[in-house]
């Protein structure tokens, strides 16, 4: 008999529940975590001139199709070991032009374990104070090891980011290089992987 | 305070007549060697004559007979085999010496009494030194810049060389050895009652080896080397005399950067050494010494059209006169003063100028008796610099005499290490990744000029933070120590240590370029600190056979990173491309290059009737990490490691009609090898020697 109510009762609240999420009209869209790799981002420099004159592409990638884009909505965009967001303005004359809002922050943890945004952290890319993911050895995402000439992705460095439509990502970059191995002349290195978690529901700053 | 060589020159004249004057109100000598020569004596500890046995500081001596026995050509080979000491390979080729845990640039290395120079970063290349001259090797443990100043922060390596014998003595050696290694020694002395001089001539010659065939580049390359060293002694009467030496070195190898990129690098070493020593009475006595050196290495690089790809220089000189007076009250105490001056210049590419050091210094020590079981040593050193702030040295050592059989040794001493050239005047700026080195003194002159082109992205660290002195790296160092002598045939003892070092120099990014990359420049930072402990033993159960055994046990940690592993900061990855986890405060293993364990065996034997004797010996070292492999730049124990290794080495001698002497042995018998990590071992080496007498 208790069983009986009891299980009235649940199916009572299931129904309610879910009434109520249907009444909202906003489904709750699923986390999405993805693995990307090989990214590649490449860049040259010409040592001839100093300081030395670095081009190459930026390779723009959006968290909502997951793939590189060539369209105004990106969010974070690649080339060589520079990693640009979507917010702010150009810290060069080469950069692909800001179109939205997005930022990041760069946090210490797992991938796992960053479960909230702080949305006080964000910072756009700025002519003053530099790009929002700083570059060079130990001040942003990688190491650069001067006797090796690796760069690898510093453990424990996470990248939050805000999206062009202000919805929230996170990654790690997990390498450097294609297929995740330094070939012997480094020639395989501009090759991004990394894996991400991506909040596709707007003002949701959980995962 | 400033110095030009006009000045030197009055210093030296000063003393110098100082000491002419003094001379006359000689007094009449009586026999003042209060040590009778059975005993190990040592010099290095107090800078005078002491038994070892009844120092208060932990030391080490390695026989001349030693080094006959077990063949070494180089002072790296001989050391190795010494517990606690391991040489570790530079990225600049040379070998320096790790002692209680401590990097080479911690160890100060002596020949005669006076220092070694020519430490382009920081390693002080100690294969460069010949063993064939040596009488013994004096290593002591601890810091000992109470006496020696700067670098004596680990300790000190006395290379004492040998005293002719009577009549005209000489000995020719030879030594031919894989990788076409020709090491070619001729002694030869002269002595009558006041007067000796000896000379000493070596060849070096090795093919180099190469542990990594697969690239144009050769491990070790081609290299030789030549040594010539003189030395006088004269005693002008009973109470004084002169000693004087002078030492050349020269060295030529390949040096290949890669297969287009070939050129050659080239040392050469010289120092002059003049000793006057004068006894006035039996408890006063003066020294007055000078001593200079020139080190001199450079290099270039040709393309294969043989126009120059890259030149590099470095050039230093040491120019240091000192006075000391030694006092003994009584038969049971002694003072030791002294009062000197260190001048030293460095021309070197890639420094913002040509600088100049000058260090007036004084020290003074007492070493009393107090009662017959015990043993006391205080000293305290001060050194002037004119690029840093000037260091107080302090130390104290106490020997107790439990029993006939046991001994407590303990001593606490402070050590530096002056910042050296490079960690204030380097300007370099690397080529192709296009990140800029500057030293300490060259940054609030060259970042504005960087930023007047352009350069500079934005500033982390303000200039202002660059107006204080760089601090010296200083240690405080603690030994303490038991020996124990159950029978005569046994000695043991055991040493506790613990060195904790503040204001390591460490880089650090202070601008960001335009290019994105980064200026770094040296600051204070890190705390670390060596400790572990000890043990040696000697057991000889008649007079043929010696064995030898010794351990060390050793954590090296940075105390920022201990703390950072405890708060849970720290991040690693299992394979450098798997996802980040967080790492435990057990995990952090310690700095690199550093194993926790140690340990050597050596077994002696001489065949008497048969005129032969032979040895075994074994060295072994637990894992140690390089370098970081997980991306959180600390070692910790998810990192791939140098695995633990051992080497044994064996040798056999025979004399042949008393002045002929044969050997033949194999270092490595195992052939051991770590072609990845372990450059500065070769593999197997089939060796044999001759001496001959006369």
């Amino acid at each position: 008999m208790n069983t009986f109510k009891f299980l009235t009762l649940v199916t009572l609240f299931i129904g309610f529940t879910s009434c109520s999420n249907d009444d909202d009209s906003t489904p709750v869209l699923e986390i999405e975590s993805e693995t990307v790799s090989n990214l590649q981002a490449t860049q040259t420099a010409d040592y001839s001139t100093n300081p030395p004159t670095i081009t190459g592409d930026y390779i723009k990638f959006s968290f909502e199709t997951g793939t590189t884009t060539t369209s105004d909505n990106w969010d974070i965009a690649f080339r060589g070991s520079t990693i640009i967001v979507n917010g702010g303005e150009a810290t060069a004359a080469d950069q692909p032009i800001r179109t939205a809002n997005a930022g990041a922050y760069i946090v210490t943890g797992t991938l796992a374990g960053i479960t909230e945004v702080n949305t006080e952290l964000f910072t756009s890319d700025s002519s003053a104070n530099g790009l929002a993911i700083p570059t060079g050895s130990d001040n942003g995402w990688y190491h650069y090891n001067p006797s090796t000439h690796i760069i690898s992705p510093i453990a424990g460095k996470i990248l939050v980011v805000k999206t062009n439509d202000g919805r929230y990502a996170k990654l790690e970059i997990l390498s450097y290089y294609e297929n995740s191995q330094p070939n012997d002349d480094l020639s395989n290195s501009q090759f991004y992987t990394f894996n991400y978690v991506y909040q596709p529901n707007t003002g949701v700053t959980t995962f | 305070m400033s110095l030009n060589k006009n000045n030197i020159s009055i210093f030296f004249l000063i003393f110098f007549s100082c000491f002419s004057f003094s001379q006359e109100e000689t007094i009449t000598k009586q026999d003042s060697t209060k040590i009778e020569s059975l005993e190990e004596v040592i010099i290095t500890a107090t800078r005078t004559v002491r038994q070892l046995s009844s120092l208060p500081l932990p030391a080490q001596l390695i026989s001349k007979k030693e080094i006959q026995s077990v063949n070494s050509s180089r002072l790296s080979d001989i050391l190795n085999e010494q517990t606690g000491l391991i040489t570790v390979p530079d990225f600049g080729g040379g070998e320096g010496i790790q002692l209680q845990g401590l990097d080479s640039q911690y160890t100060l290395i002596l020949v005669d009494g006076v220092p070694l120079i020519g430490r382009s970063a920081g390693t002080l290349d100690i294969s460069r030194v010949s063993v064939g001259n040596i009488k013994q090797i004096e290593i002591v443990k601890g810091a000992s810049s109470s006496l020696y100043g700067s670098e004596a922060l680990g300790g000190v390596i006395n290379i004492i060389t040998d005293n002719p014998k009577y009549d005209f003595k000489g000995d020719l050696n030879s030594r031919v050895g894989t990788f076409n290694t020709y090491d070619t020694g001729l002694n030869l002395g002269y002595k009558k009652e006041n007067f000796s001089i000896s000379t000493f001539l070596n060849s070096f010659k090795s093919d180099g080896y190469d542990l990594n065939e697969n690239d144009a580049l050769n491990t070790i390359e081609p290299y030789s080397n030549y040594t010539l060293s003189t030395k006088l002694n004269y005693n002008f009467n009973d109470n004084t005399s002169l000693f004087l030496s002078g030492r050349y070195y020269t060295q030529n190898q390949d040096y290949i950067a890669s297969e287009d990129l070939k050129g050659e690098s080239n040392v050469n070493e010289w120092n002059t050494h003049l000793k006057l020593s004068h006894t006035y009475s039996q408890k006063w006595s003066s020294y007055f010494e000078f001593y200079a050196t020139r080190y001199k290495a450079d290099e270039y690089l040709n393309n294969t059209d043989t126009s120059r790809f890259s030149d590099s220089n470095f050039n230093q000189l040491l120019v240091r006169p000192e006075i000391r007076a030694t006092y003994n009250p009584t038969e049971k105490s002694a003072f030791i003063a002294g009062l000197g001056w260190n001048h030293e210049t460095l021309t070197r590419t890639d420094f913002s100028t040509q600088p100049e050091f000058n260090s007036p210094y004084a020290y003074l020590q007492y070493d009393t008796n107090p009662t017959e079981k015990m043993n006391i040593i205080f000293g305290a050193r001060f050194d002037n610099h004119s690029a840093y702030k000037s260091q107080f040295s302090p130390k104290v050592a106490l020997r107790y005499k439990l029993s006939e059989k046991l001994a407590i040794k303990s001593s606490v001493g402070y050590g530096f290490k002056a910042p050296d050239f490079r960690q204030l005047y380097f300007d370099f700026t690397n080529a192709t990744v296009g990140y800029t080195v500057l030293g300490y003194n060259a940054v609030t002159t060259k970042i504005p000029e960087l930023e007047a082109e352009g350069q500079i992205a934005n500033i982390i660290v303000p200039l202002s933070e660059f107006e204080d002195e760089l601090n010296p790296e200083n240690s405080i160092g603690i030994n303490i120590g038991l020996y124990y002598n159950p029978i005569s045939s046994i000695k043991l003892n055991l040493n506790v240590f613990r060195n904790t070092i503040e204001d390591l120099i460490d880089t650090r990014v202070i601008a960001n370029k335009t290019n994105g990359q980064n200026v770094f420049s040296y600051y204070n930072v890190h705390e670390v600190y060596t400790q572990g402990l000890e043990f040696n033993s000697t057991w000889k159960p008649n007079s043929n056979l010696k064995i030898t055994g010794g351990y060390q046990l050793l954590f090296a940690k940075d105390k920022t990173a201990e703390k950072a592993f405890k708060n849970g900061e720290v991040y690693a990855r299992e394979t450098p491309s798997s996802p980040s986890f967080q790492l435990k405060g057990d995990d952090y293993f310690g700095l690199y290059n550093r194993s926790r364990h140690m340990a050597n065996l050596k077994v002696f034997y001489e065949f008497t009737t048969l005129n032969l004797d032979a040895n075994i010996r074994g060295t072994y070292r637990s894992k140690y990490g390089l370098y970081d492999t997980n991306g959180n730049a600390y070692l910790d124990t998810y990192d791939d490691f140098v695995e633990g290794y051992s080497i044994w080495d064996f040798a056999i001698n025979k004399t042949l009609y008393k002045n002929y002497k044969l050997g033949f042995g194999i270092d490595n018998v195992f052939a051991f090898t770590d072609t990845q990590n372990i450059s500065n071992i070769s593999g197997r080496i089939i060796y044999g020697k001759l001496n001959i007498q006369f």
